[in-house]
């Protein structure tokens, strides 16, 4: 647990992600969610600056029941484009926060995954639960006396 | 005494479309229900179409005629995302108006205590110029407003327990101290109307519930807003949007109430009849899109119809 310590977020978090435009529609969104094992994606500008997380809680969102339609459209709502949607001013780390302040961030949260920004609110990752089980896994096994 | 039962095959025939939530399967059920032994005394009635002049007694006359106009000859035709029509859709709109009115007829010509319109298209959404939500003309309204110009009513109540606020209804209403409008709904959900300060001329009174809200909210809002305000009223008949889509098991919102609360409320209401106008009420069915909570809700609700309490 203690090289667990060590770690910060850019030593466990997914470099250059995946990430989408303002004017995509959900349905490219709904697509990437179906092919990749994501929870949220980064919306991003062309200079890949951070604008927001479009994640599986806001689709799910969409389709809520509202005062506009009796049944919401499947279709219709598919063609929406991710900025009506997403999750604005997004909870963001930097790369170099301390993993074991990420973790307590993460359940505080309960977020998923967050997006990792640096100066200028530029995307630079993303790093998820899987992450940072992968490098409690990663950073413990074998080095720690059983307990007795 | 007896309780009528007003259906027609033309509203079996209304067809929305694959899937679609307002679909004949409902009124199947619900026939099949009401077929069994326990109601072997109900007695059914054909009704036929409403005529021009009870539509307009609420709708425009361009309504009434852009809505017909629009009945495609094959095939389905959308007036809005959820509102889809086919030709055998404007039958059904006429015969569901029109078995209100036959209900109400009955009712105050003392040939029946009471009715039940087993009947779709549902009705309450349908404003005076617009037909909305799966509704296109506005069956209760219109058969309130047929008791009042055929029979000389002053006072009409519609009481709505639909999950969804009649904005139809209200439409029709808000200006016209001779009717009495009342909705339990979900607050927020569709039509987004219906909240507690719309109050119409003070014959308006919206008690919109939080989602899962179920039966103590229910009794509450009975004891605290309708019952007072509806005996204040004092109608002459009442007439029951009648949706059970506030079942713990619809799809389509996220009330809980069952079939026991449905039971209840319509005894409360028939006591209320009783008390205020000999017993005379007219129910007509709305929305409830579980079939099988839909068929059970409907028994309970008809079995209290058909118990109803002797006027006083």
């Amino acid at each position: 647990m203690y090289e667990f310590l060590q770690y910060q977020v850019r030593d466990a978090m997914t470099v250059d992600p995946i990430a989408i435009s303002l004017k995509a529609k959900l349905r490219e969104a709904e697509e990437l969610f179906e092919i990749h094992d994501f929870n949220g994606v980064p919306v991003v500008d062309n200079q890949r600056h951070l604008l927001g997380m479009l994640t599986k809680f806001d689709l799910l969102n969409a389709f809520r029941f509202d005062a506009h339609t009796l049944v919401p459209h499947y279709e219709d709502i598919m063609e929406q484009l991710v900025e009506t949607v997403m999750t604005r001013d997004p909870i963001t780390v930097t790369p170099q926060l301390p993993l074991s302040r990420l973790l307590q961030k993460l359940v505080e949260t309960r977020s998923k995954s967050l997006p990792v920004v640096e100066e200028g609110h530029r995307l630079v990752g993303i790093i998820s639960r899987q992450d940072v089980l992968k490098a409690l896994r990663r950073t413990t096994v074998g080095c720690e006396a059983p307990a007795s | 005494m007896t309780t009528l039962l007003y259906t027609h095959p033309a509203c079996q025939k209304h067809d929305t479309g694959f899937g679609h939530p307002e679909c004949a399967a409902r009124l199947t059920a619900i026939l099949n229900a009401l077929g069994a032994a326990p109601f072997a005394a109900l007695e059914w009635r054909d009704p036929s179409e409403a005529t021009r002049e009870q539509l307009t007694r609420i709708h425009s006359q361009s309504h009434v005629e852009r809505i017909l106009g629009r009945i495609p000859k094959q095939g389905h035709y959308a007036i809005d995302g959820d509102t889809i029509v086919s030709p055998h859709s404007g039958e059904a709109a006429l015969r569901a108006a029109g078995a209100v009115c036959a209900a109400v007829d009955a009712v105050l010509q003392r040939r029946a205590s009471n009715a039940f319109c087993a009947i779709r298209p549902p009705g309450h959404h349908a404003e005076p110029d617009r037909a909305m939500g799966f509704c296109l003309f506005n069956n209760a309204a219109i058969g309130a407003a047929h008791a009042r110009a055929a029979y000389d009513l002053e006072r009409v109540a519609a009481i709505d327990f639909d999950v969804h606020h009649g904005n139809g209804t209200q439409a029709a209403f808000e200006h016209d101290p001779g009717y009495f409008y009342v909705s339990t709904h979900q607050a927020d959900i569709y039509p987004g109307t219906g909240r507690r300060e719309e109050r119409g001329v003070g014959n308006i009174v919206n008690v919109p519930l939080l989602a899962e809200s179920g039966s103590a909210e229910l009794r509450h809002a009975w004891r605290q807003d309708i019952e007072p305000a509806l005996r204040r009223f004092q109608p002459e008949l009442i007439v029951i949007s009648a949706g059970f889509d506030a079942h713990y098991l619809d799809p389509l919102a996220e009330l809980n109430f069952s079939e026991d609360d449905y039971e209840w409320l319509t005894r409360k209401i028939l006591a209320v009849a009783a008390d205020c106008c000999e017993g005379r009420v007219v129910s007509v069915l709305e929305g409830g899109y579980n079939l099988s909570a839909l068929a059970a809700s409907v028994a309970v609700h008809v079995k209290a119809l058909m118990e109803a309490p002797r006027a006083a």
